[in-house]
């Protein structure tokens, strides 16, 4: 009985520990798709202020010529 | 005005999202626990991203047709756009799988024809780079992009093709995705392809800005 006992809190102990690992990699799951998201927004606004700097660039550089 | 249209629209998108990440705290599901959740993007990330390998196709068929270079430019745009959201994809489903399978990769055949089609599309973005000529580069990046398709209907259906340890859909023949989560997965879906959306706009302006700056090169060249 004792034994029995012992067995189910062993279990007991086992399955909030798989729960606690379900959550966790729950957890990084949604971080990296945020993450994934949030780095692409960021490529392009840099890419874009990029576009915007050297087109400006060029024209005044075209400016001066004339 | 388009700028103020797409930063609206991107953040009715990541509301969308965010309040999806609320909803989704009060969901439990009994076989798997709550790495089931990931479902929540990791279906909608591929449906997106092989919506856009599907545009990316019919826009490099039109730009061969008729040589316009904004199919051109919507090609390169969606593709990106559609390699982000693969990415996305692939990682979510490979920590899903470390938790039911016990392993963060195998070579079954849906895993791998998903990375093929990833690796594609990123070959296409450096064949891209790797040709100077605008002409050239879009007809060989179209020619491309029609034959990286080839193995998007074999992602689709490599489940179905090969017994593969990807499980089946869990949407229709009596699929075991609970009937009160769908709702919320509707919106999760509707967000992820509204930023697919506002992705590519921005992408396609980048495209324009590039057009523009060739354009000044060559006649800065010529002064």
């Amino acid at each position: 009985m004792f034994a029995l006992l012992l067995q189910s809190s062993d279990d007991v102990v086992r399955e909030i520990a798989r729960l606690q690992r379900n959550y966790e990699f729950l957890s990084y799951g949604l971080v990296v798709a945020w993450l994934i998201l949030v780095v692409y927004v960021l490529m392009m606004v840099g890419r874009e202020r990029k576009l915007k700097r050297e087109i400006a660039g060029l024209k005044a550089m075209l400016e001066e010529r004339k | 005005m388009r700028d103020k249209i797409l930063i609206l629209l991107g953040g009715v998108a990541f509301a969308l999202l965010f309040k999806d990440l609320l909803a989704m705290k009060g969901f439990t599901e009994s076989n798997q626990g709550a790495i089931f959740k990931i479902i929540f993007f990791h279906v909608p990330m591929a449906i997106t991203a092989l919506t856009c390998a599907l545009v990316a196709f019919f826009a490099s068929v039109t730009f061969l047709i008729t040589k316009n270079f904004k199919f051109d430019a919507l090609a390169v745009a969606v593709t990106e756009v559609g390699l982000a959201f693969l990415a996305g994809n692939l990682i979510t489903g490979s920590i899903w799988g470390r938790i039911i399978w016990g392993i963060w990769w195998t070579w079954d055949a849906r895993l791998t024809s998903a990375l093929v089609c990833w690796l594609l599309y990123a070959g296409y973005l450096m064949l891209r780079r790797a040709i100077e000529e605008p002409t050239q580069r879009a007809t060989f990046a179209a020619v491309f992009s029609i034959f990286a398709f080839i193995d998007v209907p074999i992602v689709i259906f490599s489940i179905k093709w090969w017994r593969t340890q990807h499980p089946q859909p869990v949407f229709w023949n009596g699929g075991s995705f609970p009937a009160e989560w769908y709702p919320t997965f509707g919106w999760q879906m509707l967000a992820i392809m509204l930023l697919a959306v506002v992705f590519t706009a921005v992408r396609l302006r980048q495209e324009e800005f590039q057009r523009e700056i060739d354009s000044l090169r060559r006649m800065a060249h010529a002064l």
